[in-house]
Order: C-alpha cells, then structure tokens, then sequence
C-alpha cells in the first residue's frame, strides 16, 4: 500500500494550500494571477540564493558540527529570501486587490512552490517504497508550518513596504518580528546540526514558533488596519 | 468558462500523473541481502528441487506460528535448527508455504587445515543430511540460502519475538517484507560439460614406430548441490583436482628432459560430469581414437581424497584375482608402507544393464580399458550423493595428509613407468627440484573451494575452465576442450543467485488511519478558514446550494 502512503503525504504537504485558497476570500477575488508570479519571484529568489551559496559558503568535511561563520553566511543569503518578498510584494503589479488579499496571495504562491521544490522529490522517490518511515508525514507536518511563517512573513513586509501610515509605536516591534521570522531557517538548522535535535522536536518547534509568530503578526496587522477597511 | 476548461486540464494532468506513478516502481529497501537459490532440474522428466524464483511475501519464523498464513509467508530457518523429519512430514502432506529461506552458519575466511573442530562437523553432517533431503524432493515455492550475517540475526530475532508475541506479520499488521524480484527460471538449453585434457609424450626407442603405452590420469571437476552457486567441491573432487595438476607438474619437469622421459605417454584428464554418471567421461572416451584406445594400459582415477584419513582404497571392476590388477596393487601398497598409508583393493562389479555409474573407472571398463579409482571414500555413492555440496567446504580438506597421498600416487606412477617396481628408489625427494610442491596444491585447493562448478551453469568459456586448460597447457602438450551436451536425462534451470530486498512495512490499518487523520485536518482547515474569513453564514449556505462542489477531499 506504498501509493496510499505516498498520497496521505502528498495530501498532507500540499493540501493545505489548496484548501487555504479555496476557502478564504482569495478565490472569490481571482488572485490566482498574483500566487503564479509570487511563485515564479521564488523561483529567482531560490536561484540567486543558491548561486550565492555556492560562490561563498564552504563546503565542511565534518557534516554534524554547526559551523558559525558558515551558518551566519547562510543566515545572511537567507534574507534573500526577504529581498525576494520584498520584490514580489511591491514591484510585480497585480491586479486591484486589497492589501489583506495581496499578502496572503503571494504568501500562498511563495510556500507553494517552496513545498513542491523542496518536498515532491524526497517524497516521490521516497514515500513510494516499500519501507515506512516517518519522515515523510513529518516533511508535510513541516510544509504546513512553513505557510504560516510564509504568511506571517508577507503580512509583516506588507506592513512595512505598503503600509504608509503606522503606528509608530509599533515600528519597531514589526521589524522586531520580521527579523525573528526571516532567521527562523538559520534557527532551525542550528537545532538540527548544533543541537542535534530528532526530526520530530525539530518540527514541534517550527509548528509551535509559527503559530507564536502568525498570532503576533495578526495582531500587529489588525492594531495597524485603518478604520476605513 | 475559464474556470471550467482549467478544471479539465487539470483533471488531464492529475490522471497523467497518477499512471505515470503507478508505472514506476521503486525498491529502495532498508538492506539487501545476497541470497543462493536451490537448484531446480528434472531427472527423467520428473521435477525436482524449487520450482518457483520470485518472492514476495512477508516473514516468519517458524510453521508453528499462531495466526500466520504460511502460505504467504516465507519462513526463516537457520539450517543447524532444521528437523528434517518434521520438515519432510510438512512437505509429503504437500503443505503450502510463501516460500523458505535457509540460513547457513556464517562463514569463516580461514583457508583449510583440516583439523575443523567438533562444531564443523556437526554443521557439516547436519549440511550433508539437509542437502541430500533437498535434492531429493519437489517445492513447489522459492527455497533459498542465506549466509547468517548480523543484520540477517537481528531480522531473524525481531520476527521471532513478534510472532512469539502473538503478533505474525502479515499484510493487515505490517512487519517484515522479503522479496526477490527475478523472472522465472528458464531451461538451460544446452547445458554444456566441458573436459580438458593434456598430453605428455613418452620417449619412443630409436627406430620404434610402435604406439607407446598410455597411462591415462583422470580427474572430474564438477560438482552438484543443494545451491549451484554454492556447490564449491574441496573435496569432492577438486581434491582430485589438485592431486592430477600437481602430478602433471611433476611429470612434465621429468619429461622436458629427454634424458628423463618414461617410455609411457601421460594422459590427464579433467572431465565433467561426475555427479550425472561421469557422463563427460563417457562422451570423452568415445571420442578416443582407436589407436589410443588399445595403447591404453591403464586409467587412474582419482576421487576424493583430501581427508585426513591415512586409508585409501583402489575400487576396481576387474576381479582381484588379475594379474595386472595385482601388480598395480603391490605397486601402491610398497610405496605406501614407506609413507604411513594403506591401501586396500575393493571390487565392484559393473552392471552393464544399470545406467548408473558409481565411480570414474566404470566408465573406463565399459570400453575394455583397465581402470581403477583411488579414492578415500569406501563405499559407491548413489545418484547426487557425495557431489561437493555446500557441505564440502575447504576446511574439510587437510593439506598435509594430502601431500603424502600425492606423493604415493606419484611414486608408485613412476616406478610403473621407469621400470622400479619393488625397488625403493624415491623420485620426488625433498629438496630436489622434482620436490611436490604443497603450496601450488594449496593454491589450487583455494581456488578450487572458491569456485562454484556445476556443470551446466558454467557454461563454455567459464573463468576455471580457462584457468584449468591454462594450467594443463602450461605443463602438458596439446592441452585441449572438448565440448560435449549433457544428456537429456538431467534437465536444469538457470537463476542461481539473487538479491533479497528486505523491507520493513506498515500494515494497511496504519496507512487507513493515517488517510483518515489527514482526511479530517484538512477538512477541519478548510471549514476554520472559511469561518473565519467568510462568516458562518457564508459556511452554511454552501450546504444548501451546492453540496459537494466546493469540498476538497484529499
């Protein structure tokens, strides 16, 4: 029954996204223009991240020690990742949509084709076999808690690239929170090679930090909404 | 409209997708295991052996298991626990079973010495009984062998505690998987046996154009068990083996000198067929011409004789009373008393009306030639018995004792052919460059308990065949093949070895479960989201308009 296996996972990783389209506001609107470009400034994005990584980071003998330098090198390439957002969030244009739509539309296209990228390989060659691990459903368990820090951090840019009017009080705390969201991957893989952490920790920790992060970005989206909307 | 022809293109998509999946299999076990299948032929038309190659079933550890299917299931056994009588009750009831896999003790790399301890000779015995009982019968499902590693220990140990625990493996509970993907075992069309022989002219007096008298020295290489990719022989015979190339070593140093040459020819002989009635012999002596034949005064086969054992015996099928059978005996028996050795003369009639051919030297006395088969075994063999099996490892050979007993045989040829019977004069002395040389027969021996050789997988062109005619070549003149069909009353087929896939599965409640769990996330999700963006009402409307449209199940 390896096909049936191979279908919970795939369910699992890319469900989410589908249904998060379908039943919010996004289909109503059409956004699905915006969720194809947000995917295809990822494209680039992951593209110019690995080239960056290739030129700059070194290539350790050692695979089990967290390496430093190398790690805040790959830190520093992974706020690419925030330049890409930023890109895709001000510069592509979109159709009319109202601004609570447009970041979560380009969050949706942005972990979507993060997940397929980076989990349909792995799980096509696999979840397919014979043999059971657990890893697969936890890859999936993992590609929902990259959406909500992908949607957190689109709500976040937006907040800062095409919100005019803030509170400034709150100014501070936005980037606080952008930061924390935009290093998480650094974060993480100091979990899994520093501290050596079981998959299944590794990924309780990135389920429970998303749903902290998507709380604090709720609140700061809504303390920041204009009466008017 | 756009949505609708989307939709299509994407069911199209899906659809593709999903026969693309289902086409490509992938095996990506958790170990692979190298495994000997049992051989499968048919003697006279009758099937024999395992009849069947693929496998793919889940594993157990015994036939007594409460709960487990056998006949899905492919029980592990380790060779040492096997009880041959209950197993034999199990298959005459014609018990169906998934499949069996036999461990062998895990082998050891020393070479041999021959001084095996108690526990060899147990393994040894308990092989001998386990090959003979295999060989003799009929399986209708895949039988394979195994060498009991570590990792194969601790499957074997974790299916038994499972099914000891009441929980067999079966397809609703998950556990171990053991599969073999091969394609049936086909007929081998041609099977080949391949002899090799050589040839050391005698010294012809001035002006004699008479045939000079040939002693023909035979040995047979091949060998039969339970596991054709395990049949490696060390005794049977590529003791014989050894023995024949270290005499043509040594003879063809005395006849490179013409000073030294005998007035004998030497013919070596290594021939195919042994276990199917020296049937390459047989064809190998009917291809003789009529010339050879009569100058044949004698054959000497060899069988058997790398025990530790100082008894030998000289099967004959001339009567004792014989004149020259009586001078060939004394010649072995003067040299041996010198060398701590007996030999004794054992007469077995030939029933020209049996077709079965217990030892070399009948075949030989079936076409008038005298014969005589020095072996340490006493009594015939039956058909398949004592064919170099799994059993017959290298240990079993012992070296020292062998090196006295080819000594024997070389001294007693060499006083026949230079004319010293009765003397004492010693030809292979120690130290002189005619020295036996124990470790060319090591190496020889090595080699040999190495190399699988049943006849019919070797083929023609087989790497020991070429190393066997190189070596006959190196040391005898017109070393050449013959190539001969085993006759049709042996039929055998091909797969011998393969790699068996061990998979640790989830059982299909799991797999249920684990699709019911995601099923309810992800309706959960979607009914929260939509809640909370679009309001309750939104949510219930949705029931009463269009019922299933907007629901995405996974």
């Amino acid at each position: 029954m390896t096909f049936f296996h191979f279908f919970n996972c795939a369910a699992l990783t890319f469900g989410p996204h589908a249904i998060y389209y379908k039943a919010t506001p996004l289909s109503e609107y059409d956004t699905f223009n915006t969720c194809i470009k947000a995917a295809i400034v990822y494209l680039t994005t992951t593209f110019l991240k690995l080239v960056c990584l290739a030129t700059f980071v070194q290539v350790s003998e050692h695979d089990t020690g967290f390496d430093l330098p190398q790690e805040l090198l790959k830190g520093l390439i992974g706020f690419l990742d925030v330049a890409g957002l930023y890109y895709a969030l001000t510069q592509v244009s979109h159709r009319s949509i109202s601004q609570t739509h447009k970041f979560q539309a380009v969050a949706l296209g942005w972990a979507f084709a993060d997940a397929v990228l980076h989990r349909l390989a792995p799980l096509w060659v696999g979840a397919k076999g014979l043999e059971f691990t657990w890893e697969y459903l936890l890859q999936g368990v993992e590609a929902n808690a990259h959406l909500v820090f992908t949607v957190s951090l689109a709500a976040l840019g937006s907040l800062m690239w095409l919100r005019k009017n803030k509170p400034s009080a709150l100014v501070p705390v936005i980037y606080a929170s952008a930061a924390v969201v935009a290093s998480m991957p650094s974060v993480v893989s100091y979990l899994r090679k520093g501290l050596a952490w079981d998959f299944e920790k590794v990924v309780s920790f990135e389920l429970s930090a998303s749903i902290v992060m998507a709380f604090v970005s709720w609140r700061l989206f809504s303390a920041c909404q204009r009466p008017s909307q | 409209m756009r949505g609708w022809w989307r939709q299509q293109v994407m069911g199209q998509a899906v659809v593709v997708m999903v026969v693309m999946v289902m086409s490509m299999v992938v095996a990506d076990a958790a170990a692979v295991v190298d495994v000997y299948r049992m051989i499968q032929y048919d003697l006279r038309g009758a099937p024999m052996g395992s009849r069947r190659a693929a496998l793919n079933h889940h594993a157990t550890s015994g036939f007594d298991v409460a709960g487990a299917d056998l006949s899905r299931a492919v029980v592990i056994l380790p060779v040492l626990e096997v009880n041959i009588s209950s197993l034999n009750e199990f298959v005459q009831n014609k018990g169906l079973l998934g499949g069996l896999l036999l461990l062998l003790p895990q082998r050891s790399h020393e070479s041999g010495g021959g001084e095996g301890d108690d526990s060899d000779e147990n393994v040894g015995k308990v092989l001998v009984e386990l090959e003979q009982w295999l060989v003799h019968n009929t399986f209708q499902y895949p039988v394979y062998f195994a060498y009991e590693d570590d990792y194969v220990k601790s499957v074997l140990q974790e299916v038994s505690a499972n099914d000891a625990a009441g929980r067999p493996a079966t397809a609703t509970t998950g556990g171990y998987k053991l599969v073999v993907s091969v394609s049936e075992a086909k007929k081998i069309a041609t099977p080949t046996l391949t002899n090799i022989q050589g040839w050391l002219p005698g010294l012809r007096a001035e002006g004699d154009n008479s045939m000079l008298p040939t002693i023909a020295i035979v040995a047979s290489y091949d060998t039969f068990g339970a596991a054709p990719a395990l049949a490696t022989g060390s005794d049977s015979n590529g003791s014989g083996v050894a023995m024949l190339l270290e005499l043509a070593r040594l003879f063809s140093r005395l006849y490179a000198n013409p000073n030294t040459r005998g007035p004998y020819n030497l013919l070596f002989g290594l021939t195919s067929g042994g276990p199917y009635n020296y049937n390459g012999t047989q064809n190998w002596l009917r291809n003789f011409d009529q010339r050879l034949r009569e100058s044949m005064e004698y054959a000497l086969c060899l069988n058997s004789v790398g025990s530790s054992s100082d008894h030998m015996w000289l099967h004959v099928s001339k009567p004792p009373e014989n004149a020259f059978i009586k001078q060939i005996l004394s010649e072995f028996e003067n040299v041996a008393e010198g060398l701590d050795l007996t030999v004794e003369l054992k007469h077995k009639k030939i029933n020209i009306s049996n077709s079965r051919v217990a030892w070399e030297h009948e075949q030989f006395s079936r076409q008038r030639i005298t014969a005589a088969t020095l072996s340490q075994l006493e009594e015939a063999s039956e058909l398949l018995q004592q064919t170099g099996g799994i059993a017959d490892s290298r240990r079993a050979v012992n070296e020292t004792v062998m090196m006295r007993k080819i000594k024997l045989v070389a001294e007693s040829l060499a006083r026949r052919i230079y004319g010293q019977q009765g003397t004492q004069v010693e030809v292979f002395a120690a130290g002189t460059n005619l020295a036996l040389s124990p470790a060319y027969v090591r190496s020889w021996l090595d080699l040999l308990g190495r190399t699988p050789r049943v006849a019919p997988f070797l083929g023609k062109n087989a790497p020991i065949i070429t190393a066997l005619h190189k070596e006959l070549a190196q040391y005898t003149k017109d070393a050449s093949l013959q190539h001969e069909t085993l006759d049709s009353t042996f039929v055998f087929y091909d797969n011998t070895k393969a790699q068996l896939n061990v998979y640790q599965v989830a059982s299909v409640t799991f797999d249920f479960i684990v699709a019911l769990a995601v099923g309810s996330y992800l309706i959960i999700l979607f009914v929260v989201l939509f809640i909370t963006t679009k309001g309750v009402d939104d949510f219930l409307g949705v029931f009463r308009k269009a019922p299933s449209r907007k629901f995405k199940s996974s």
